[in-house]
């Protein structure tokens, strides 16, 4: 049985504009030769902060970039090297759900129609309109949205709802892949735990296979099985979620791990001293 | 609502009865509250609760249009906050109290070097009260003084430096310096660290709280993030809606909290304790946007326990308003 996802030797550089008239910039070197496989049905974190190189990683498995070299395989074809056009399999069997969900939703389309717009594009299932319509409503229920919600525009939902039409949308083509870039980083509190509800219900009711991307090591311990820990564009420490949170091998690991504030440790009398190391 | 036997010595901060509205929208109601000298008080709430408008009201720095009514009395300082003119204003911020800011680039002058912007805080305010008048090596001395507290590298080349040469957590250093330059008797913190990485949250988290020890500073710490409240704070108040639903030592209140809110609220952050890949407990419904929340207990409309008595404003459980909670059916039984 093959894996859902394959990393193989993964690089991707950027160039950066030049800033000399001799020379040119020197590349930005984002992801530095990273493998991993993530098995079907599996849920997969990648954790790291902001430069670490998980978003663009994000991007070259969901075939919205291109690697500078190596191979990514997604449900046994490699997506590495193709043209746009044939591309097609990887947008049907793979979707994405992004950070920011004003931004991944087009403010003059309709929800109706930026969630039946993958099915339009796949002319699969949704080939005629009252399939898709069926579709919308069945995705607007699912995700807790009202009928009605379908008539609206985004911007007259909360952030919780946004990314519950993100959710909607991703899930139209019914993908055995879901992506996940930060999906509740810009949520409340009260309404993350209901999007992390919802993620996960569904991972478990489809059978999904989840790449979950997030600087927040409690969501990721939450959510995935296992997790690899990311710093300047390489994979630093890979393993099942419970042993590397449990126990950290790699030195950056347990920096990250101690930084983070724990409501726990808190209550336990420890202060900002013993986020940064200094001792109890 | 009494103060009586909130905080033995006058507190650094007071505030009465705060209401604060915009247009025909109340966004504050009635917030009364105290911090006491070198106390580190934690304020709480979502998006939408009025935290950030409450430490805007504090700093005088209420937006055009925005009526105020209450008291805000701030220790050093004659008049009272709420009121107060733009000049008198001056002289108190950025010397009894200062304050950090969420983005430090919009904080931070594009077009003046770091170093220069630490030493206006200094020169601005010297001459004035306890601070000696100015003289530009003393000041000079004192500013890379002040940087090397906050942590930066080479501090006397870095005091040439343009903000957008620094990094984001070297901005927020910055920032942090300008505030404590002149040794406030309270620091307001909102969001200080939530565009920051995880590991530099923790230096400069860290580098606040040292700061604001070494000086007996009192600091209001504003954020929706539980465990840094937790980490940082020892009191909190939980805000929701407008209104302050509970208040209370940290220790109490994030292990049995009273309100209903502040229940959900800890339920639903709680990813250590829950069971991975199980369901969080969740609070239904979203934060009502502001002017849309109910009468009586702001929070029944999203409350599990709500009944018809909830239609009437809840009382507050007890003399103290720095300790007790909002709620008519509190978790944990009736006291």
């Amino acid at each position: 049985m093959s894996a859902s996802i394959v990393v193989q030797d993964v690089v991707r550089h950027y160039r950066r504009p030049r800033a000399s008239l001799l020379r040119p910039s020197p590349p930005v070197e984002a992801v530095k030769g990273v493998s991993f496989e993530v098995a079907r049905g599996e849920r997969f974190g990648l954790v790291g902060e902001s430069g670490s190189g998980k978003s663009t990683l994000l991007r070259l498995i969901g075939a919205l970039d291109r690697p500078t070299s190596g191979q990514i395989f997604v449900e046994g074809m490699d997506i590495t090297g193709r043209r746009e056009r044939d591309l097609g399999f990887v947008r049907s069997q793979l979707q994405v759900v992004f950070q920011d969900p004003m931004g991944s939703l087009d403010p003059r389309m309709r929800v109706r129609d930026i969630i039946a717009e993958p099915l339009v594009a796949q002319a699969g299932e949704g080939s005629t309109r009252d399939a898709r319509e069926a579709r919308v409503l069945e995705l607007l229920e699912a995700v807790g949205l009202p009928r009605e919600a379908a008539d609206r525009f985004p911007h007259q939902f909360s952030g919780g709802q946004r990314q519950r039409i993100s959710i909607a949308r991703a899930l139209a083509p019914r993908p055995t892949i879901l992506l996940a870039d930060e999906p509740v980083s810009a949520l409340d509190v009260s309404v993350r735990a209901q999007v992390l509800n919802l993620i996960t219900e569904f991972v478990e009711e489809l059978g999904l296979t989840l790449l979950f991307v997030s600087h927040d090591l409690s969501v990721v311990r939450h959510t995935c099985d296992r997790v690899a820990v990311m710093r300047a564009g390489e994979v630093v420490e890979l393993g099942p979620t419970a042993q590397v949170y449990d126990d950290p091998q790699h030195p950056y690991t347990q920096q990250l791990l101690r930084a983070a504030p724990s409501m726990r440790r808190a209550l336990r009398g420890g202060g900002t001293a013993e986020l940064v190391g200094g001792g109890s | 609502m009494t103060t009586a036997a909130a905080v033995a010595p006058s507190p650094v901060l007071e505030v009465r009865g705060l209401s604060v509205s915009i247009g025909r929208h109340d966004l504050l109601h009635d917030l009364t509250f105290t911090v006491g000298r070198g106390e580190r008080v934690g304020l709480i709430g979502e998006s939408g609760s009025g935290k950030s408008l409450t430490s805007l009201a504090v700093l005088g720095l209420l937006p055009e249009g925005a009526r105020a009514t209450g008291s805000v009395r701030l220790a050093g300082v004659t008049h009272d906050v709420v009121g107060a003119s733009e000049r008198a204003m001056a002289s108190v911020r950025g010397n009894d109290v200062s304050m950090v800011f969420q983005e430090p680039m919009t904080a931070l002058n594009p077009t003046m070097r770091v170093g220069a912007q630490v030493a206006e805080t200094i020169l601005v305010h010297a001459g004035r009260g306890k601070r000696p008048g100015a003289d530009r090596a003393a000041v000079r001395q004192r500013v890379v003084a002040l940087l090397d507290q906050v942590g930066l590298p080479a501090p006397a080349e870095l005091a040439r430096a343009y903000p957008h040469q620094l990094s984001g957590g070297q901005r927020q250093r910055v920032v942090v310096a300008i505030a404590l330059a002149n040794d406030p008797e309270l620091l307001v913190c909102d969001e200080p660290t939530t565009a920051l990485d995880v590991t530099v949250q923790a230096k400069v988290l860290d580098l606040i709280v040292r700061g604001v020890e070494a000086r007996r500073s009192a600091m209001l710490f504003i954020t929706h993030d539980l465990p840094v409240v937790a980490t940082v704070c020892e009191r909190v108040l939980v805000m929701y809606g407008g209104r302050i639903v509970e208040a209370g030592p940290v220790a109490e209140v994030f292990t049995r909290p009273r309100h209903r809110y502040t229940e959900g609220l800890l339920g639903a952050s709680d990813l250590e304790g829950a069971r991975p890949g199980k369901p969080l407990t969740t609070i239904p419904g979203t934060v009502p946007p502001a002017g849309a929340f109910p009468e009586g207990c702001v929070f029944r409309t999203r409350c599990r326990h709500a009944t018809a008595e909830c239609a009437a404003p809840p009382p507050w459980s007890s003399a103290d308003p720095g300790h007790g909670h909002a709620c008519v059916h509190p978790a944990g039984g009736e006291r």
